[in-house]
């Protein structure tokens, strides 16, 4: 104990033997590994962020509906005669962050053109209170959670269809008694996804007058979309389906896997090339000291003591920067919580938009502790990993220590 | 125990007719308490004498013994081993630790020999009474002359009380004065204390000290003289 002590005294000093190389590399790795953690925060948050933001809006975490519903191999096909009820759902706990939706496929016919369209009836209140899809609505207002046979439109949908607010549209489809389904509707409110394709598509109404137009009973409806986000994990309802929204969005889903593997990947790039710099520093320093190695061995020191010594003083400064690095990470990280970043900031101010919405641009960044681990762990593996041949090479010479 | 060298070569293949010889046919005893120089022009193969009795490097030819034990069949780490247990070395540059300090530095071979903190500090204080650097023991090599260095370089082969001392030319880098002192100095630590030194040299005055001089030429020992000291 008492030598290894006197080993780590002497790999100590040795690190300060050149005091402004020491600062540059432990600059250099605590700013790397600094940077590192609060850009796998950012790009966590980010995504995170986005995607609770985006299922916030309008899709949900995830839909519990009657498991023919969705086409099992191809969850935007859906089977609209299958409805479900609520006494079929066992655990009532879950209808407390959920909303039943009832939709239709229909045809909407305004003074100018007829369209074919998905209109959804909405617990209005509820919606109110567990999305932002009324914040979607820029022109008129949202569905009166009293009133009836009410209808808001995507912008776009609307000007195809000449509507404007106060007009009424006919809504035509099949009711699910094999009647033909038709209606008055008022337009109240005009949406604002950005122009994307739902504002073509999508059309919202009271969820009773849906019912009342595809001749549903009252406690009838199509899905119950969950909206509780802080737990991901899927309760299990036996006889319904209970579909993630990774399953209905699989190519949102993609991206946002594409966006974390790239990061680790960006990340691997970025601590190869540190230590590319630093291996190349670190062999500049040993090589500057191989008459000493050879002395100490001459003098009695085996090749392993020296050896050890070298990795002692990498391990050393390596903890250091990493440390420091961490804590530096973790400063901005949070700094980035309280001040939250313009996403637009990277899109030239344009707005972001995805799955056909738009997108809110702050990210608050989160920490989150796996990086914490996972970044030094990656770094004392590229820094042992730069050691490496400056070792053998150290060994080698020490063998002809003359 | 004695140091021997028995029918010793060493010989470094250029091509496969061309042999360079370091050492040839060398034959000696290092007895305990000796004084011995070995003196010859650069190339002759001084230095080489020196690390083969180190153990530095092995023999192509002939024994090294040490207490009639077989140094050459020792492995790599073994004989670094034997060189920490028996043996003390002295350096024309000193080759002190920069980072250390005086004391520090004559304490790192006792440190890895294993000694225990208070037989440590005894021995480094022993050793830098002996070289007249009580004071001076917390300085870094960097605040000694070279005189001083060398003498620290000296406490550090002594302070572990080796068998046998080799010192590389060790007044070549000091003024006259200074390498007068340290001469004084290898002759009091062998009087008083029975050091055995064997030393490379030029240095006349260091020649003229020691109690057998063996002149070296390509490699082979060709004349031995021995004074009364």
């Amino acid at each position: 104990m008492r030598k290894f002590a006197f080993q780590l005294k002497f790999a100590y000093r040795n690190l300060w033997r050149s005091p402004k190389r020491t600062i540059i590399m432990l600059l250099s790795l605590s700013l790397g590994t600094g940077f590192i953690i609060w850009d796998l925060n950012f790009a966590n948050s980010g995504s995170r962020e986005v995607m609770k933001e985006f299922l916030t809006q309008y899709a949900g975490q995830y839909h519990i509906s009657h498991k023919d519903y969705y086409d099992p191999e191809n969850k935007k096909e859906f089977n609209n005669y299958k409805t479900i009820k609520d006494e079929q759902i066992q655990n009532k706990s879950l209808f407390t962050d959920s909303t039943q939706r009832v939709t239709a496929p229909v045809f909407v016919s305004g003074e100018k053109k007829t369209l074919g369209i998905l209109l959804t009836g909405l617990e209005t209140e509820k919606e109110m209170r567990l999305t932002t899809l009324a914040r979607a609505v820029t022109v008129g207002k949202f569905l009166d959670p009293y009133g009836e046979r009410e209808i808001i439109l995507g912008k776009r949908l609307a000007q195809r269809i000449n509507a404007k607010i106060g007009d009424e549209v006919a809504i035509i489809g099949q009711a699910l008694d094999g009647s033909v389904a038709n209606e008055l509707m008022k337009v109240v409110g005009l949406l604002d996804f950005g122009g994307g394709d739902l504002e073509e598509s999508l059309a919202f109404t009271q969820i009773k007058s849906a019912r009342e137009l595809m001749a549903m009973d009252e406690d009838q409806y199509h899905l119950r979309v969950s909206f509780d986000m802080e737990n991901e994990k899927l309760p299990v309802l036996p006889g319904l389906a209970v579909t993630k929204w990774t399953e209905l969005l699989p190519e949102i889903s993609v991206s946002i896997r594409f966006i974390d593997h790239f990061t680790w990947v960006v990340t691997f790039i970025i601590v190869l090339v540190i230590s590319l710099g630093l291996s190349n520093t670190l062999m500049i320093t040993f090589f500057e000291r191989e008459q000493e190695f050879q002395s100490l061995n001459i003098i009695g020191a085996q090749t392993s003591w020296v050896t050890m010594t070298l990795l002692l003083e990498v391990f050393m400064m390596g903890t250091v920067a990493i440390v420091t690095g961490a804590i530096i990470g973790h400063i901005v990280t949070t700094y980035c919580y309280y001040f939250p970043i313009n996403i637009q900031l990277f899109t030239g101010g344009k707005p972001i938009i995805m799955g056909g919405m738009i997108i809110q641009p702050l990210v608050r960044i989160y920490p989150v502790m796996e990086y914490y681990w996972k970044v030094p762990l990656l770094v004392y593996f590229f820094l042992g990993s730069t050691m490496i041949y400056p070792l053998i090479r150290v060994v080698r010479r020490s063998k002809n220590a003359i | 125990m004695q140091f021997e060298l028995i029918n010793v070569e060493k010989f470094y293949q250029a091509s496969e007719e061309n042999k360079v010889y370091g050492a040839r046919n060398v034959n000696l005893c290092i007895p305990e308490g000796e004084f011995m120089a070995l003196v010859g022009p650069s190339g002759s193969g001084k230095t080489t004498v020196l690390n083969l009795i180190a153990g530095l490097i092995l023999p192509t030819g002939g024994s090294l013994k040490h207490g009639g034990s077989d140094i050459t069949s020792l492995s790599l780490e073994e004989r670094t081993q034997h060189r920490l247990d028996y043996m003390g070395f002295i350096f024309q540059d000193y080759q002190l630790l920069p980072i250390l300090t005086a004391e520090e530095n004559i304490e790192f071979p006792l440190q890895l020999k294993g000694f225990t903190q208070q037989e440590i500090k005894e021995r480094v204080s022993w050793a830098l009474k002996q070289v007249g650097l009580e004071k001076m023991g917390k300085r870094f090599p960097k605040q000694l002359s070279g005189g001083q260095q060398q003498r620290v370089s000296i406490a550090r082969a002594i302070a572990g009380k080796p068998q046998l001392i080799l010192a590389d030319e060790p007044t070549a880098n000091l003024d006259s004065k200074t390498a007068q002192e340290i001469i004084e100095l290898f002759l009091k630590l062998n009087k008083d204390f029975k050091l055995t030194f064997v030393f490379s040299t030029h240095d006349q005055r260091l020649i003229d000290q020691v109690r057998t001089v063996l002149y070296i030429k390509d490699g082979q020992i060709t004349e031995t003289r021995t004074h009364n000291v």
